[in-house]
């Protein structure tokens, strides 16, 4: 497939690592659309080492402000636990032989992207913070986390969870918690922690909707796809299009998310319940996204950031003031009464969510 | 002795438990030094985790402690997943 040793098909078969990496490279966003297209057409290294140097001499350099290229750091910790673990690919590097590697570094590229070029904001800090991972942490790991500083991800047991890094949506939720935390900086319990959760879902969704080229209408709207091991019955860990239904499994169970304040799970485990919870701003955003039609990250994903880093989310925000505030930061935007108003106005009221 | 564990959270947020009953076992002698240890450190409350971290109580007979990653000991984690893994 290329000349590159370790190299495999990633988050899907149509986006590989490289070109992820590569359009993250591209400054006007007017070019690197057609750009990507052709990308994804081809795929052909020689195309994309034309595209990107075409882009790079067009560029000047500005020191004074963030780089509009990402400062990644790729690190291993050899199924061990101590944090951050050997370095193995830094910024620049070309790929390696370790296709968990190289998913990691394409998929921080391709989120650093999205919140570049459609919401002009340099990396997680707005400031160009470097961009750390950690992978193959600890033995068999189950797991993917953000710790404050870093993301960490799991192999996965592989009877059920297979590597974290596989899909793009993972990476793009966990990157996002470092977003929360240096905008609106959720409290990560109870209904401000499952909105802390949904935002991740949200935007580790739109990266991979932004990478692939999907509107609304041709997104899964599934956050995990590709996660869960042949034979586990289930498509993914969450559905945002329909809370609840992403798997039910005699090993994993039910998918317990609700899509509708009917359904809110009152409990003190999981912070609150924030994995499950999430399940109603989840299924709020893909209304008002599906309502408005086309690519989600440029409507709905522009009202959801404004509110993320407008400064009046408060930490220990509701479910309410979240919505409220949505609609405000549409009415803003894009005008009173307008289909955006709108949309989002009734995708909160079809999730039972009343704004005050 | 009977310890128990429970895991919560995590990014798929699915709970799991187990349980090992050392009476009888022949390997009982290194589990309740391993479980003295691991329940030796952990605070009785629920520390606050982090994003997606799975966070984990730990029962050893009539005691418990809570712990979380990333910030476990090396005998909290060792405990955890040899229970999760046995006891399951
Ligand atoms: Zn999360």
């Amino acid at each position: 497939m290329t000349t590159h040793g370790g190299f495999q098909p990633v988050f899907c078969t149509v986006v590989p690592p490289h070109v992820l990496d590569r359009l993250a490279r591209s400054d006007d966003p007017a070019r690197s659309g057609p750009a990507r297209r052709t990308l994804r057409r081809d795929g052909e290294l020689r195309t994309l080492r034309q595209v990107t140097t075409e882009f790079r001499l067009a560029a000047e350099p500005d020191t004074r402000a963030p780089s509009d290229q990402p400062a990644r750091t790729i690190h291993d910790a050899g199924h061990r636990t101590d944090l951050p673990g050997a370095v193995v690919r830094r910024e620049g590097e070309p790929p390696g032989q370790d296709a968990t590697v190289n998913r990691a570094y394409s998929g921080l590229g391709a989120t650093f992207d999205l919140y570049l070029r459609v919401y002009g904001r340099h990396s997680i800090d707005g400031e160009g913070l470097p961009l750390v991972a950690t992978v193959h942490y600890d033995e068999q790991y189950d797991n993917a986390f953000w710790n404050g500083e870093q993301m960490v991800f799991g192999d996965g047991d592989g009877e059920v969870f297979l590597d974290f890094t596989l899909p793009l949506d993972v990476i793009g939720h966990e990157l996002t918690h470092g977003v929360t935390q240096h905008t609106a900086n959720l409290t990560y319990y109870g209904q401000s922690g499952a909105l802390n959760e949904s935002v991740s879902d949200v935007f580790g969704s739109l990266i991979k909707q932004y990478a692939l080229g999907q509107t609304a209408a041709e997104a899964d709207w599934l956050i995990g796809a590709g996660l869960l091991a042949p034979g586990v019955t289930g498509s993914a860990l969450r559905s945002m299009k329909a809370p609840g239904t992403a798997y039910d499994d005699d090993v994993l169970g039910k998918d317990p998310q609700p899509a509708t304040m009917a359904g809110y799970v009152r409990t003190g485990r999981d912070n609150g319940g924030v994995h499950i919870n999430s399940g109603i701003p989840n299924h709020a955003f893909y209304l008002a996204a599906a309502a408005l039609g086309g690519h989600a990250w440029e409507k709905a994903g522009q009202i959801w950031y404004d509110v993320l880093t407008g400064g009046e989310l408060a930490e220990r925000a509701l479910f309410a003031d979240f919505a409220g505030l949505t609609v405000k930061a549409a009415r803003e935007r894009y005008g009173d009464g307008g289909d955006e108003f709108e949309a989002v106005r009734k995708a909160w009221e079809q999730v039972g969510v009343r704004i005050l | 002795m009977r310890i128990q564990v429970r895991r919560t959270g995590g990014f798929a947020g699915i709970e799991r438990r187990g349980e090992v009953e050392t009476s009888g076992r022949p390997d009982a002698a290194e589990w309740h030094a391993l479980a003295e240890r691991a329940v030796a450190s952990g605070p009785g409350t629920p520390p606050a985790g982090v994003p997606d971290g799975f966070s984990y109580r730990i029962t050893v007979d009539d005691r418990t402690v809570y712990c979380a990653d990333p910030r476990l000991t090396e005998d909290q984690r060792t405990l955890v997943s040899r229970v999760l893994k046995e006891g399951a």
